[in-house]
């Protein structure tokens, strides 16, 4: 579903990104963990089409569609979602007018009619109740004053109402206590099933205990070192990024 | 000023009619004395008519048929009690008939009404060349509940040189909505003067929307409050060539309140000046002014703020603030907040601030589908349509926002 390859990536004159080559099949829930600083976040950032990285080399596919040069909105039609590790605060913006204009814009890009204000209203209702999300937060702007927690789940709440086939979760387990943890990770696992996929940044093994991986990727120094199934994400956890580290031998 | 006045105060002095009245002439004089402001004069700094204005269009005359036709071609349905002027002039046949509903009286502007306001020469020369206009009066006690809108309309199919003024009164306890709409034409000069006086504990929302001002425009609102009345006055310009709108607000009476907010939505070469001076005549009053302005294009915003104290004015509560959000890199924006205090026990504070559209907001946005222009509409939105809620009348702000939703939907955000 989604394959990059050989991805090089500079921000301001600094290369993050290596020779990144990764692919995500059909259905596949693939995890990619690594030391801070590794490029995560960047390589899910070039991946929703953010501006102003450098693209010195590689492609980027999205089901066998090259993406390079499509827009932030056209891959998110085309089914792309990214959970930010630290989603916006968009002062002014409603919160429901936000979700409105992100679902109806998806739906005309698809060439659907916009929904009914009443069946928006209802949709948005029924899922933020699963994600213990109050009446209260829908009233406020856009994340305004959220805590970290309540971004998040708000983060989950958009991408289940707007059920993309890809989706990037970057460390959507930072600042979460267990239950919010598992909140959100039930939101996630709702939506798993043939037709998804998902690409899991995580920098600790903790969240793979509540969103199962298929695969496990280690990033390093902008590209993927190693990959296993689960039991690499636990070696992991006992041994530390130690010899992945920034400055450690690869 | 010296001897030497400029072309366009020769060619006023030429359009001032044969029979005008002795006070007229006096206002006329006045203003020859000062001159025309230009960027000498510091608070005509930033809009320097003396070189804006060099040939003046023709007189307005009282509508005729043909301009009345051409006028009420513009009216639009409405649920709203409407005064319409054409060039300045009161329509009453283009106008509802406001004789009917109780509280209120409309009566022609006399020359000895409110001819006090501040020493400003476009006031002068709007007082010395203003005929036709009309008095809105709002009885003690009297709560209006349909929204009044003023409407600006012209009957000329060429430039024209007008001067509308008005005047709205509110007793001891009146409350009302006014909305204006201003919509002249970008033909042409204009320089309109309005009256808003309240009495003790009155209490008005006024909204005012500019939608097409003329090539050059002054507009003044003198404002006088009495104790404990309260004004909010919210102005939306958008489409202004070139547009100066002045507010010399006094703050009368103890405990008035006032709050004076707008939005600027500027495009192409459009330059807007809002200026405004607020005297803190009595003690214990409270001010808020807040200032948007959205500059794409070569726009040039500029706003000039003053909040005057004087020492017997003690416990005011003064705070003004205006924020640009500049769209362009040719787009200019100057700003001049001022506090002038004389007295101790205060609170005064102003801010001003110029941005550029978040590119991380941006960016999330477009992750959730958004497209990009899209989101930069719904980001503008949001930082202006703020002002709005200096409003308590929620037929007005809802009004101005669609308005301003409107207006961003209609043009694409220059970049
Ligand atoms: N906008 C930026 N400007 C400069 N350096 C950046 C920028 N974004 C990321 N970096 C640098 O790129 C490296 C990778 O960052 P990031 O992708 O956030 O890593 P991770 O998510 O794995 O912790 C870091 O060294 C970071 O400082
Ligand atoms: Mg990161």
């Amino acid at each position: 579903m989604l394959e990059i390859d050989n991805l090089h990536v500079s921000v301001a004159g600094r290369k993050i990104l290596d020779g990144l080559t990764l692919k995500v099949e059909d259905g596949q829930v693939a995890a990619i963990m690594g030391p801070n600083g590794s490029g995560k976040s960047t390589l899910s950032y070039v991946v929703a089409g953010r501006a102003d990285y450098e693209v010195q080399d590689g492609t980027i596919r999205l089901d066998g569609v090259d993406i390079m040069e499509k827009s932030p909105a056209e891959r998110a039609a085309m089914g792309l979602f990214l959970v930010f590790q630290y989603p916006l605060e968009i002062p002014g913006v409603a919160t429901m007018t936000f979700l409105k204009a992100a679902m109806n814009a998806q739906r005309k890009a698809r060439g659907a009619a916009e929904l009914p204000t009443i069946e928006f209203m209802k949709q948005v209702r029924a899922t933020a109740a699963k994600l213990n999300i109050s009446q209260d937060m829908l009233k406020r702007p856009v994340n305004v004053g959220f805590s970290g927690g309540e971004k998040k789940r708000m983060e989950i709440l958009q991408m289940a109402l707007l059920e993309p086939r890809f989706s990037i979760l970057d460390e959507m387990d930072s600042g979460l206590d267990i239950d919010a943890l598992k909140t959100c990770a039930e939101g996630v696992n709702a939506l798993r099933g043939e037709g998804r996929s998902f690409l899991v940044i995580t920098h600790y093994q903790r969240l793979l205990n509540f969103i199962t991986a298929d695969v496990v990727h280690v990033m390093s120094r902008g590209r993927i070192v190693k990959s296993g199934g689960p039991e690499l994400a636990l070696a992991l956890e006992a041994s530390g990024y130690a010899e992945y580290a920034e400055g450690a031998a690869a | 000023m010296t001897g030497l006045s400029s072309k366009a105060e020769d060619e006023f002095g030429r359009l001032l009619p044969a029979d005008v009245t002795p006070s007229a002439r006096l206002f006329f004089d006045q203003f020859q004395r000062a001159g025309l402001p230009g960027r000498r004069v510091e608070s005509w700094h930033y809009s320097d008519l003396r070189t804006k204005l060099r040939a003046v269009p023709e007189m307005a005359h009282a509508p005729d048929d043909a301009a009345r036709a051409v006028a009420r071609h513009k009216l639009e349905a409405s649920e709203r009690l409407r005064l319409v002027t054409v060039d300045g002039f009161f329509a009453p046949d283009l106008s509802d008939d406001i004789s009917a509903v109780a509280g209120i009286d409309i009566s022609p502007v006399g020359e000895a009404e409110f001819f006090g306001g501040a020493a400003d020469p476009m006031l002068d020369l709007n007082a010395a060349f203003s005929r036709g206009g009309f008095l809105l009066d709002i009885a003690v006690g009297a709560r209006i509940d349909r929204v009044i809108e003023i409407v600006a309309l012209t009957g000329a199919e060429t430039d024209r040189s007008r001067f509308g003024r008005s005047l709205i009164r509110l007793g001891a306890g009146a409350r009302a909505e006014i909305l204006e709409t201003r919509d002249e034409g970008f033909a042409g000069f204009g320089d309109s003067a309005l009256f808003i006086a309240l009495g003790e504990d009155a209490q008005l929302d006024y909204a005012c929307r500019c939608r097409e001002t003329a090539g050059v425009e002054v507009q003044t609102v003198n404002v006088m409050l009495a104790a404990r009345a309260t004004l909010r006055a919210v102005s939306l310009l958008a489409q202004t060539p070139f547009l100066r709108r002045q507010f010399f607000v006094s703050l009368a009476g103890e405990g008035a309140e006032l709050k004076l907010a707008g939005a600027v939505i500027l495009g192409r070469n459009d330059h807007a000046d809002m200026t405004m001076v607020v005297h803190h005549n009595a003690p214990a009053c409270v001010s808020r002014e807040i200032f948007k302005y959205v500059l794409g294009d070569h726009a040039n915003g500029v706003f000039q703020g003053k909040i005057v104290v004087p020492p017997h004015a003690q416990k005011t509560d003064g705070k003004m603030m205006c924020r640009a959000l500049l769209l362009s890199d040719e787009a200019a924006m100057s700003a001049k907040p001022e506090l002038e205090i004389f007295a101790d026990d205060v609170a005064c504070g102003h801010g001003a601030a110029v941005t550029k559209l978040d590119a991380q907001q941006l960016f999330y946005l477009e992750t959730r589908g958004v497209p990009h222009i899209e989101a930069e509409k719904i980001l503008i939105d949001a930082f202006a349509a703020d002002v709005f809620d200096a409003l308590e009348s929620e037929v007005l702000r809802d009004l101005l926002r669609t308005d301003l939703s409107d207006l961003l939907g209609e043009e694409e955000p220059a970049s």
